[in-house]
């Protein structure tokens, strides 16, 4: 287990280097750049995966696992689509200068 | 890795890259979850895998580009209803700040899904895009606010059953917050609201990381709460509001009492001119209608669109310099083809065509550009905002489509409306304007538009925008 301290130490120092890097994108990609966050959000489907990994070797009871499931397929869902939707979007924007 | 793919994406040329080069980075990130904390024997994973890939896939293919925003709303919501879901199987973990983040997570990740499920549901017109309001609504919102924060600060201490309470308490509580907020939330505030939901499922995803130990679960999350809050930023500075004020203020009440005395009286004078001019308008305009309607009964031709139709073409086939103003209206009546196709005539006769885009036009950041790269419009004719403000003056026509709030004049000096002192395109300033809307009516702000009544240079094409401007086509040609 990793110290509580350290965690939150790296969700500030990543927020920072997030809100800087960001920062740069031109307003012309906003929407991209959003549906592209978007997808990256659901990185929380590692979150589910050990959660129901942990909640399957533990034996744990038929309710946690199939939450478990269910939560990895909505993330699925999120980061699939997410990435997806995002990829068509940026492809519009190529096609034009070739 | 995944800095260096969003960094990427902020040049046009580099963003496909970036955003396969984040995909990658995720990929690597499940395969590496998988090996280390040991679960790779666990099959049931896989299967959900699949059928959420699947999922996701069909809908990211299938999806309009209108639809973006729905979309990527309904995407967020997932992101925070699965972090929801990682809080409730980790609260069982040891010590108070397992079961801290854990409880925070359920919070966060609910107000996410439940808030992006009513804004996704607004934006697909299933719900009423009006702000609903109900008795005493911003009480029962802060009330629903505190009621979550207890039960996830009492979750601390509490031990056993007392767990379980506080859990089913901050999931009720946090559902019914994210419902009261995002009701309350009108059409135009939507860009700011998705921004500020798509925060929360990165916040959210942070804080489920926490809960479970998991660094990369953290960072991730940390960088897309940061790019969230940021872009709510900007939209919040183009709106000049507040996050506070959408979120639990709606509208701004009309405050006519300026703070000096002596000014008070002149103030009300004016207004009280200006209301008397406003009726004087309104009559001519009444009085041009019917002699409209009588002179059109008289021809018992459609002779208005054809009588009109000649002036505001002639203006844009003489014109040289053109900027083109997209509005949501663009969207709906889905011309961006037929936006394209004029700009491509115009310049094909020498003309010099931009576009100018306000940073809320549509309803989430960047939408306009998305729908007019849909189009194959270039991205180097798009301009934004402060870019291109100046140029209005000096441009021979402006064709506005399909965009109201975003050029009324009166965010400069109508006090007290919703849109006072929102920063908007000088449309007003350009010696022509074609407005190319389906009415007249006041935009979501609910502004009347001065432009609509001015007396010279402007030219209304009232209609689908797809057909008027087939016909402002027809008429250069």
């Amino acid at each position: 287990m990793i110290h509580p301290l350290i965690l939150v130490a790296v969700f500030a120092v990543s927020t920072v280097l997030g809100y800087f890097i960001i920062r740069t994108v031109p307003s012309l990609l906003h929407t991209p750049l959003m549906s592209g966050m978007n997808a990256l959000s659901g990185v929380t489907i590692v979150g589910s995966i050990v959660a129901t990994g942990v909640a399957f070797l533990s034996g744990g009871g038929v309710l946690s696992q199939l939450a478990g499931c269910l939560a990895i397929v909505l993330a699925a869902v999120n980061v699939f689509g997410g990435f997806g939707v995002t990829h068509r979007m940026l492809r519009m924007f190529d096609k034009k200068k070739k | 890795m995944v800095l260096a793919g969003i960094s990427m994406m902020s040049k046009v040329r580099t963003a496909v890259a970036g955003n396969l080069l984040s995909a990658l980075a995720m990929l690597c990130g499940i395969v590496a979850t998988l090996l280390f904390a040991g679960v790779v024997s666990v099959w049931t994973i896989y299967v959900s895998i699949l059928i959420g890939a699947l999922a996701g896939s069909l809908l990211a293919a299938r999806v309009k580009m209108i639809q973006m925003p729905q979309t990527v709303a309904l995407f967020n919501g997932l992101g925070g209803g699965a972090s929801a879901l990682v809080g409730i199987l980790s609260i069982g973990g040891e010590g108070a700040f397992v079961r801290f983040t854990a409880l925070l997570a359920v919070a966060v990740g609910m107000v996410t899904l439940v808030g992006s499920l009513v804004a996704a549901g607004k934006l697909h017109r299933v719900l009423p895009q009006k702000p609903v309001v109900w008795k005493g609504h911003a009480l029962c919102t802060l009330l629903f606010l505190a009621l979550t924060l207890g039960f996830v600060v009492a979750g601390i201490f509490a031990e056993g059953a007392g767990l379980t309470v506080c859990l089913a308490g901050a999931f009720v509580a946090a559902s019914l917050f994210g419902l009261w907020f995002s009701l309350r939330v009108g059409g135009a505030d939507m860009p700011v609201t998705i921004s500020l939901l798509n925060s929360l499922s990165g916040v959210a995803g942070a804080i489920a990381g926490m809960a479970i130990g998991d660094v990369f679960l953290v960072a991730v999350g940390g960088i897309v709460g940061a790019s969230g809050l940021l872009l709510t930023q900007i939209m919040c500075r183009a709106m000049n509001r507040s996050l506070m004020s959408i979120l639990t203020g709606g509208p701004v009440k009309p405050t006519p009492q300026t703070p000096v005395k002596e000014n008070e009286q002149l103030v009300v004078r004016i207004m009280d001119l200006e209301k008397k001019i406003k009726e004087l308008e309104a009559m001519v305009a009444d009085l041009e209608a019917r002699v409209k309607a009588l002179d059109g009964q008289l021809n018992a031709a459609p002779a208005t669109p054809v009588e009109e139709a000649p002036t505001a073409a002639g203006v844009l086939s003489k014109a040289r310099d053109v900027i083109i103003v997209p509005g949501y209206g663009m969207a709906l009546a889905q011309a961006q083809h037929q936006v394209r196709q004029l700009a491509d005539k115009l310049e094909s006769r020498g003309a010099r065509v931009r576009f100018a885009i306000h940073p809320v036009a549509g309803r989430m950041p960047g939408h306009m550009n998305v729908l007019l790269a849909e189009a194959d419009v270039d991205y180097e004719k798009l301009f934004e905002m402060d870019a291109i403000n100046d140029d209005f003056k000096n441009a021979d026509a402006v064709v506005v489509i399909g965009a109201n709030d975003v050029l009324n004049p009166a965010a400069r000096d109508a006090v007290g409306t919703p849109i006072y002192g929102m920063p908007v395109l000088n449309v007003d300033q350009a010696p022509e304007v074609i407005v190319c809307n389906y009415d007249l009516k006041p935009g979501y702000a609910g502004v009347e538009n001065p432009i609509y009544s001015r007396k010279q240079g402007v030219y209304l094409e009232l209609g689908d925008a797809k057909e008027t401007l087939m016909r402002l086509m027809a008429g250069i040609a």
